[in-house]
């Protein structure tokens, strides 16, 4: 009992042990999980990485040529890093970074956008697996609106 | 005329981290009758992990069902599915994911510890064990790379390796660690206010903790003798210097004793992980797709968790099923209501360390 007393008058003059967060910062250890970051030139677009992907957070819109446009949702993303162990050519094409994700606002519209670049990613695949069986006739797909 | 009062206890209320509602019926302080209702947050995830998400993802998945022992859900599952898919992990796998369990135990239980102590009115000490359990947390945090989603266990292996960086960071806290458990323990045995709250309170007898099935920690602190890691060979555990925890008076004070004792086996099985870790890969292929049933048990923090996965030999699965601790707990959980005072309550629920997401999940 005296003890604890004792203990608790001497934490009176202990340094405090909380951060004081944001005025300082908050070193985060090395490796820490972060976003995730691709290289356009070096991918070959074999869409591994969006298949494995648990929530589903990289999409690849297909263009009428036949490229791949890359896409991402850094907040639908959980960082776990599937994607990168799938990958053929990890810390090439793709890798994890150790940059931590903002919190997304208003202004980002990270549902909303994301909705709108789903539905258009999966059209721009219906589109073009007609557009390839009837080769000469000409289908336009609309451009979708960016997320960020 | 009626000499009973009904005083609910939840589903929103001061003591309590997580929604659960409990009516108690009360004749003056002394509480006769419980009824709990738990199902204030379910997410649907059983039906998620067969419907939205293949099999190899449904791991990361089930890591969502509780934000304490998230390592321990997506091991049970891992296992369940390499059961079925024929899959033994070498020795360097499964000794980097207990470690990682171990770890979790050891955080949860300093956890429960806290808040125990905090419903006991004792504020500076919920203060102090959350600042020590920083140890625990600052070393997960550096193995699986986050802090609360570790995602460190994936179908074949682990996903991260240990480097001689971070063995040099896990015997440093742990040591740190166990020092402070010293003081801890002596703190929890020897404080007279602490002993008031605690000491004859909220008892369960060996007798109703065999007859309700109580389990995990609350088991232990009666003198069940029951704990997955001894009943199962899915993990070293006796080369690892385990040894079961048991009390006997099987109040509060047992509780805590169980647990803080837990914690520092589980420090020493810890360090001998990092001292005598094998070689190895830390991720292997597995093949196929998983085909019919199979159970696994684990011993989560508070107790068995139980996972069926049932597999038709395509990507999707037929049927997840998962059994956590708290709600297998709940009758002994509510036996022990009986019979004390109202105003412990809160310190007894506590004491219990229920999980309200794992068990609506
Ligand atoms: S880290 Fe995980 S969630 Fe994020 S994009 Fe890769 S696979 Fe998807
Ligand atoms: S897995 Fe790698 S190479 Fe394949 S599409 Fe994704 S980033 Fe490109």
């Amino acid at each position: 009992m005296f003890k604890s007393i004792l203990e608790a008058f001497k934490n009176l003059f202990k340094p405090v042990r909380t951060i004081n967060y944001p005025a300082q910062e908050i070193t985060l250890p090395s490796g820490y999980r972060g976003l995730i970051e691709h290289d356009h030139e070096a991918c070959i677009y074999c869409d591994k990485c969006e298949k494995v992907c648990p929530p589903g957070a990289i999409l690849f819109f297909q263009k009428e040529s036949g490229d791949k446009e890359y896409r991402y949702n850094p907040w639908l993303c959980i960082y776990c890093g599937e994607c990168v162990r799938a990958c053929p050519k990890p810390q090439e094409a793709l890798w994890q970074s150790e940059t931590k994700q903002q919190s997304g606002v208003k202004e980002d519209s990270a549902n909303e956008g994301w909705f709108v670049w789903e539905e258009a990613c999966k059209k721009s695949r219906e589109t073009y697996a007609v557009a390839k069986k009837t080769p000469k006739s000409k289908i336009k797909s609309e451009e979708p609106l960016c997320v960020s | 005329m009626k000499k009973t009062i009904q005083i609910p206890l939840g589903s929103q209320h001061i003591s309590l981290l997580e929604p659960i509602r409990f009516k108690f019926e009360c004749e003056n302080e002394r509480i006769i009758g419980v009824d709990a209702d738990v199902g204030f947050v379910h997410r649907g995830v059983e039906l998620a992990c067969t419907r939205s998400f293949e099999f190899k993802q449904v791991g990361y998945v089930v890591a969502r069902v509780c934000g304490l022992c998230a390592i321990t859900h997506s091991l049970s599952y891992t296992l369940a599915v390499e059961k079925l898919l024929g899959y033994v992990a070498n020795d360097r796998i499964k000794y980097l994911r207990m470690l990682m369990v171990e770890l979790d135990r050891i955080h949860s239980h300093m956890l429960c510890l806290a808040h125990t102590a905090e419903n006991a009115g004792f504020e500076a000490l919920f203060m102090q064990i959350m600042g020590d359990r920083e140890l625990v947390m600052e070393v997960q945090e550096a193995i699986s790379g986050n802090r609360v989603q570790f995602d460190y266990i994936s179908i074949g292996g682990v996903n991260r390796d240990l480097t001689s960086d971070l063995c040099d960071l896990i015997r440093k806290n742990l040591t740190i660690l166990s020092e402070k458990m010293e003081i801890l323990t002596g703190l929890f045995d020897n404080n007279w206010s602490l002993s008031l709250k605690y000491k004859g309170v909220g008892v369960l007898s060996l007798e109703d903790a065999y007859t309700y099935n109580a389990l995990g920690p609350l088991a232990r602190a009666s003198g069940l003798a029951t704990d997955v890691r001894a009943e199962t060979s899915d993990f070293p555990y006796e080369a690892l210097g385990y040894t079961m925890i048991l009390e006997s008076t099987g109040d509060i004070h047992a509780r805590n004793f169980v647990r803080l004792r837990e914690i520092v086996n589980s420090i020493t099985m810890c360090q001998n992980i990092v001292d005598n870790l094998p070689i190895g890969e830390i991720q292997e292929k597995v093949k196929g797709k998983p085909k019919g049933e199979d159970i696994i048990r684990i011993e989560a923090p508070r107790g068995e968790l139980f996972y069926l996965v049932r597999g038709n030999g395509t990507n999707m699965l037929e049927r997840v099923r998962i059994k956590t601790p708290t709600f297998s707990g709940i009758p002994a959980m509510m036996e022990v209501f009986k019979g004390s005072q109202y105003a412990d309550a809160p310190a007894i629920l506590a004491s219990f360390d229920p999980c309200m997401s794992c068990t609506a999940k």
